[in-house]
């Protein structure tokens, strides 16, 4: 698979709210309260309104999330992010995490696929293109390092 | 990124179910009749599904599949995957997803994965890795 840089993007998580069992798992909403992102081909900002994770703890572990997002480029066009994602790991490394400390993302999975949609011309290609995305959850928000699937 | 083979998976198609053009778009539907797949930890053969194609007003074509898997030593998996096909940059990519009850099978639970499509005159042949 070859990929290439397409850009980092970093959120800030307000506090989550914690839905609770549901049918699913334990389910948990993120809401983003800003963020940034930067790349060979577009930069700008996350806005806040529309933008969240919501999350899914499953019976397995594994913690799904469906991550949306509405960015800002740095000359006004807008793009709508679309990310599903996986997060799983040792179970210290988890709590660690969740106690809102800085580990090191080589030892637990947070992969995501994001996809775009874009009215803008200059940023048409995003509609056309698949990505993986690696995240590294810091306490302030992870960091996602988005590559464009070639 | 580093990724890692996972299958090379093949589906045969029947006729297209052409929708037509709706408020959502033009959407063409694949029946998938059957197909194989092969990689170093699992190999089998399809039993069914389909592929909800939408053309886009640029051209390109969305891709929804979902088919079940039958691995040779009988669990199932079902496997479901969006996607991108522009035939005019060469570009059909998908995003695999599964979901399987087979405890020997239970990594592609906890897995996301790119496909590299290939149309072939026998239909569609996706080569597709593990992201690591």
């Amino acid at each position: 698979m070859e990929t290439r840089l397409l850009m980092t993007l970093r959120v800030i998580v307000a506090r989550p709210l914690e839905i609770g069992a549901v049918p699913h798992g334990a389910r948990r909403t993120a809401p983003l309260s800003g963020g940034a992102f930067e790349g060979p081909r577009l930069r700008g900002r996350v806005l806040p309104g529309g933008s969240a994770d919501w999350q899914l703890l499953r019976p397995d572990g594994v913690l799904e999330m469906d991550l949306r997002v509405t960015l800002q480029t740095d000359d006004g066009a807008l793009i709508s992010m679309r990310s599903f994602g996986l997060r799983h790991g040792p179970p210290e490394v988890i709590a660690a995490i969740s106690r809102g400390e800085t580990v090191d993302p080589a030892t637990y999975y947070f992969r995501t696929t994001p996809r775009f949609e874009t009215a803008h011309p200059a940023y048409a290609f995003l509609n056309r293109m698949v990505t993986v995305a690696s995240g590294d959850r810091r306490p302030e928000g992870p960091i996602y390092t988005v590559h464009e699937v070639l | 990124m580093n990724s890692r083979p996972l299958m090379r998976l093949r589906l045969d198609t029947s006729a297209t179910e052409e929708i037509g053009t709706t408020s959502a778009g033009t959407l063409s539907i694949f029946p998938i009749v059957g197909g194989s797949f092969e990689g170093d930890r699992l190999r089998g053969r399809v039993l069914g599904g389909g592929d909800w194609v939408t053309i886009r007003p640029d051209g390109t074509f969305e891709l929804d599949a979902r088919v079940t898997l039958e691995t040779d030593d009988g669990a199932l998996i079902h496997t479901t995957f969006t996607g991108v096909r522009d035939d005019g940059n060469h570009y059909f990519r998908t995003l695999p997803r599964f979901e399987t009850a087979a405890p020997k099978y239970g990594f592609l639970n906890r897995m996301l994965a790119v496909g590299v499509g290939e149309i072939t005159p026998e239909g569609p042949i996706h080569a597709i890795e593990e992201i690591l």
